[in-house]
Formats: structure tokens, C-alpha cells, sequence
């Protein structure tokens, strides 16, 4: 039983949750996905070359053509898109699909933003349901970058080791090392700078350094006002060494790998993170009051939050994530019918004047068709 | 019934790749048109000897086109997406040895480590308004080292089809990918290889098609011709 867009009943709910359709072409600009989402996207998407050597690419996803669209229009906000078409892939088994059904929503520019993060997971559970799977039948996880930058920055750690760990978030083994390697500071490789630099380095003689920098760059034949600049490298190695010289706390080690393994039901887990700010004295500032908010804008959005785990450890490794983000899968595992998330640098990346808050949601048709038969059919067998 | 082998057209690992041939009993002599790519092959009834470029055979070996092949595990790691099930490597046949290595600038004295790099790398765009470029060849590993193994994603790749460890000076790039023997093209460049284990050590390889289709005669064939390297490498 496959879904019809004209039957399924989808573009009613997104009408009447006030999204606009919009169609997309399917052969789009391919740098800025290379450029937003990385070059790992290389070897998922179709590629290709314009006769000028412009790089094009099939539709990879809605979300950056979307935001595209908007750019240029300037459209007025804020403002809610919703799309439905085909995206290409290249599968990671040969045999798997290489076009997929998406349909989704993105939110741009709603100054709400726990009321915004709510009603993007409310819409695709909503969604999910229109298309005969219930909300009962979705495992539903949801992490949130803000909270554990938050928890970063009242810990303490030095700026430097807060963005390494910010950068693997959501990747549990890479962050995993990371930690490691801030339990043992000693460990932290200086390689072959000389004791000249290093000495300069410890004393916090920064005009001093970088002249030394700017002579080796100059030397090198580097041009001068492309890349890193010596004032940089010079600023990264003073606080390098500050870190490899300083001794930090094992509790706070401790601590954030306490806070990363909480996973329990949304319900709890503003309590069970006050819980642990409160052990350790730490000021989590407004990120747990923004987070404890949109809790209460799910309940008010119709949504149970005892239905949602909480994991703090789940995040996206894409720097234009930036909030919340959210997964679904069918309960008994499978890929993901649906994930969503907040991506406020994104629009700004891709050339918007200022910054728009902006967070969305897109479904995967195919694996919700595959759900809802596995489901009725079991019914009535 | 022949089956094809293809070796490096030009160079040292042409020359290598014959002395090799040469252990295991077969001889190879280039055509008398020094510009012809067809050799004389004695020594081994039904082996066809190609002289190709090592880029090509990687290309070939993927494709299907040859059955055997004399080229870089560096040039079969970038040309084939899954080399584990389009080819095996026979035998290393310890020459033609390169790293592939990351190298930055030696001014950047703060980068040691993928980790300094993977800082660098995510502090780019807001500082200079555009991502880190890397100047490579070697597009495919350098992606799965970065992001699989070092969780690096906001980077930008360079395609560099020669002279790469001058692409910092020339401004097009930042940092570079790339094979090296001495290191020494990288020292006059004022370029520094990372501390970490490098992407991959590489050296010349005997390698066989899995994706050709031989007839069961010239199967044998292709084993027979198989077990005279190994015992090569025996003696």
C-alpha cells in the first residue's frame, strides 16, 4: 500500500499548521552543500559538472534549497515552508535506493524559539501519525548542544577544549577520545617548537611571538593576507600551552561524563540535570531554563514528554546545528522516519545578512510507508 | 587464453616492476618502438604485459579491464570506493615505498596534531569568512581521514594535479595531502608533516581484479601465475 501525495492527507496538516509549499528543482548548486555540510558529503550525493566547470548536484535534501529560496526572495518573516519530493543519495550498499521520498517543514526566522523547537517536534510526530503510524510506535530521542555547551562553559574548561569537544559532539567515540585526552593534559603534543617559542609562549608574550611567527610565514613565501595570520597562530599556541601546562580537575572530567550519560524520558531530565548542577555549584545559566521551557511548550503543543528520551550525549557533528535536535525511529530499531533539528548559523552561512533562528523537520515517506504496512499487516494476520 | 597484466609505463617502477618479473622467471621486453605501450613477454605462456600509467591500472584493475596489475596501494585506496571486494593485493613488492601525510605550514607552530588541525579547522570560517582548503590528489582518503577518523568536517578540498606542496605559498590552499618519500620537497617548501600516524604507508603492489570475468581456463591461469610470484618471494 503505497502513499499518495494527493490521498495521504499530508498537505492538509502542513496547510493547517500554517506552512507555505514550495517546489524545488532537482538539479541544484552543489557548493553549498560541500560548503555548509561538509566534504563528507562528496560521496553521498550525485555530483556532476556544468559545461563552465560549476560543480551541480541531484537534491541532496530540501533544507539548503529551502533556505536558498528564502535568501534570495527575502520573503518576509517569520515564516514556515513545507516541501515534499524525491531526494538522491548514493546508497551505502549498492543495492540500496539511490531516490527517496522527503516531506518536511522548516521554520525560519520565529524569535520563539522553545515554542519553534516544540511545534517542529509536535508537526512531524503529527505527520508521522497522518501517515498511519502512531506516536507509539516511535522510538523518540532528542539531544540538545546548547545544554552541553552550557555545561562546558561552567565547568570551566579552556575555550580551546570547549569547541574540541563542541566539534565531536554527537559522534560518542570521537568525544569519547577527546576526553581522554583532557584527563591527561601532560599527553598534549608541543612537537618540535623551540624552547625560544615555547618560553615566549608560557610567558604570555604574544607581540614578541608574533614577530618570531610572521618572520617563519614570511620566510615560507605565504601571502600575507590570505589564511591563518601570525597574531592567530601566536593567540593558539599561548593558550595550547596554558592547557598543556595546567592540571585540570578529574571531577570535572567526571562531571561531563556524568552529564553526557543521562538518558532517561524527557519528563525527568530537567531534574535530573538541575540534580547535577547542583552537586557540582554549577551555574548552567539560561540554557536549563530554556530547555525546561520548551519541555513545557511540548506539553502545551499536545506532545507527552514522558514519551521522549533524553539523551545528552545525541547531537549532529554539522557546525550549523546548533540547539535542539531530534530522531525517530520505528520502536525495535530501523532506520529513521524522521529527524529535525534547530540550525540558527545556517542561513548566514549561505549568505543571509543577519542571523534568522530557524529549526524544521523532514520525514522519510518510504520508511513510513514500510512502518504503517508492518504495522496493519500484523493487524490482521 | 592470456590473461593481462599491466605495469607502470615509465620511470623507477617501470624499471622495478621488470627486475621483479625478471625473479619470478618472466621476461618482459618493451616493444622495439620505444613509443609503443605492447611488450614482448617470455618466460610465462598466455601473460600479456601492458605498459600503462599507474593511475590507469588502478582504474583498470577497478574496472575490470586487466586482470593483474603492478601499482601504489596509494593510487587502488583513491580510485576504488570498496578496494576490499574489487581487488586483492597479491603481493608488496617493497619498492616504490611513499606516505600519504598531512603537512602545514612549519610557521603554524600552535598545529602538531589532527587535533590542532581539527581546532584550526573549525575556528576557520569565522575568523577568515571561508573554510579551511586542502590542496590534494588524493580526494577520497583524504575525506576518510579527516571526517571518519578524525571527526573533522568543515574543510574544503582543493583538486591539485601536481606541484600541491606549492599550494600554500600560491595562496590556493592552506594545508596539503600528498605522498612523499624524503620529505624533502616538503622541507624546501617550508612545510611540516603532522605527528600522527600518516594516512597511509604505501608501496608498489602485485594486484589481481576481483571484478574481471575470466573464463574457468584462464582462472587457472591467473592462480598458476599467482603461485610463481608467491614462490618468487619465497627465494
Amino acid at each position: 500500500m503505497s502513499l499518495s501525495p494527493q490521498t495521504d492527507g499530508l498537505a492538509d496538516l502542513f496547510a493547517l499548521r500554517g506552512a507555505v509549499p514550495i517546489a524545488m528543482d532537482i538539479v541544484q548548486p552543489a557548493e553549498p552543500y560541500l560548503d555548509t555540510a561538509g566534504e563528507a558529503l562528496r560521496r553521498r550525493i550525485y555530483l556532476t559538472r556544468g559545461e563552465a566547470g560549476e560543480n551541480l548536484c541531484l537534491r541532496p535534501d530540501f533544507t539548503i534549497p529551502v533556505c536558498l529560496h528564502h535568501i534570495a526572495k527575502d520573503e518576509p518573516l517569520p515564516r514556515r515552508y513545507s516541501y515534499r519530493g524525491l531526494v538522491f543519495r548514493q546508497p551505502r550498499s549498492p543495492d540500496g535506493p539511490r531516490e527517496l521520498e522527503q516531506a518536511g517543514i522548516e521554520d525560519l526566522g520565529d524569535p520563539g524559539l522553545a515554542e519553534a523547537d516544540a511545534r517542529a517536534l509536535a508537526d512531524a510526530l503529527a505527520a508521522c501519525e497522518t501517515l498511519g503510524v502512531s506516536t507509539g510506535d516511535l522510538d523518540v530521542v532528542l539531544g540538545d548542544q546548547g545544554l552541553f555547551e552550557a555545561v562546558l562553559s561552567a565547568v570551566g574548561l579552556p575555550v580551546g577544549w570547549q569547541k574540541r569537544l563542541v566539534r565531536t559532539f554527537g559522534e560518542d567515540r570521537q568525544l569519547d577520545q577527546v576526553l581522554d585526552a583532557l584527563s591527561d593534559p601532560s599527553a598534549i603534543p608541543l612537537g618540535d617548537v623551540t624552547p625560544e617559542l615555547l618560553d615566549l609562549a608560557r610567558a604570555g608574550e604574544e607581540g614578541a611571538l608574533i614577530r618570531a611567527i610572521r618572520e617563519r610565514m614570511e620566510e615560507a613565501g605565504l601571502p600575507p593576507h590570505s589564511g591563518r595570520s601570525p597574531q592567530e597562530v601566536a593567540q593558539r599556541l599561548i593558550e595550547k600551552v596554558r592547557a598543556a601546562d595546567g592540571k585540570l580537575n578529574a571531577a570535572s572530567i567526571d562531571l561531563l561524563r556524568r552529564f553526557l550519560s543521562i538518558h532517561c524520558p524527557l519528563s525527568e531530565a530537567g531534574a535530573k540535570v538541575r540534580q547535577l548542577a547542583g552537586e557540582a555549584a554549577l551555574d548552567l545559566g539560561r540554557a536549563l531554563g530554556f530547555f525546561e521551557a520548551r519541555i513545557l511548550a511540548l506539553k502545551a503543543a499536545g506532545v507527552d514528554p514522558a514519551l521522549i528520551a533524553y539523551r545528552a550525549a545525541f547531537g549532529r557533528p554539522i557546525d550549523y546545528y546548533t540547539g535542539m535536535v531530534f530522531e525517530m525511529r520505528p520502536v525495535g530499531g530501523g532506520e529513521p522516519v524522521a529527524g529535525g533539528g534547530r540550525y540558527d548559523r545556517l542561513l548566514t552561512l549561505l549568505g543571509a545578512r543577519e542571523v534568522v533562528p530557524a529549526v524544521g523537520f523532514s520525514l522519510w515517506m518510504e520508511r513510513l510507508a514500510d512502518r504503517r504496512a508492518a504495522v496493519t499487516g500484523g493487524e490482521s494476520a | 587464453m592470456t590473461i593481462t597484466l599491466a605495469i607502470p609505463s615509465k620511470g623507477r617502477l617501470k624499471d622495478k616492476a621488470i627486475e621483479t618479473l625478471a625473479e619470478a622467471g618472466i621476461r618482459v621486453e618493451p616493444a622495439a618502438d620505444a613509443r609503443s605501450y605492447r611488450t614482448t613477454v617470455s618466460g610465462f605462456d598466455g601473460l600479456d604485459v601492458l605498459l600503462l600509467s599507474a593511475s590507469e591500472i588502478a582504474r583498470q584493475l577497478r574496472d575490470g579491464a586487466i586482470d593483474f596489475g603492478v601499482t601504489g596501494e596509494d593510487l587502488i585506496r583513491e580510485s576504488i570506493p570498496e578496494p576490499e571486494t574489487a581487488v586483492a593485493i597479491v603481493a608488496r613488492l617493497g619498492f616504490g615505498h611513499a606516505d600519504v601525510i598531512v603537512a602545514v605550514p612549519e610557521a603554524w607552530v600552535d598545529v602538531e596534531t589532527m587535533d590542532d588541525l581539527g581546532d584550526v579547522a573549525g575556528a576557520f570560517r569565522a575568523k577568515h569568512g571561508r573554510r579551511l582548503r586542502i590542496a590534494t590528489k588524493y580526494w577520497r582518503l583524504t575525506q576518510s581521514h579527516f571526517t571518519r577518523n578524525h571527526g573533522i568536517q568543515s574543510y574544503r578540498i582543493v583538486e591539485s594535479l601536481g606541484a600541491t606542496e606549492g599550494a600554500p605559498a600560491a595562496g590556493s590552499a592552506d594545508v596539503i595531502v600528498d605522498i612523499t618519500s624524503t620529505g624533502a620537497t616538503l622541507k624546501a617548501n617550508h612545510l611540516k608533516v603532522l605527528s600522527d600516524a600518516p594516512i597511509l604507508r604505501s608501496e608498489a603492489c602485485l594486484v589481481r581484479s576481483k571484478t574481471r570475468r575470466r573464463c574457468e581456463e584462464d582462472g587457472d591461469l591467473a592462480d598458476r601465475f599467482e603461485t610463481r610470484f608467491a614462490e618468487r618471494t619465497k627465494a
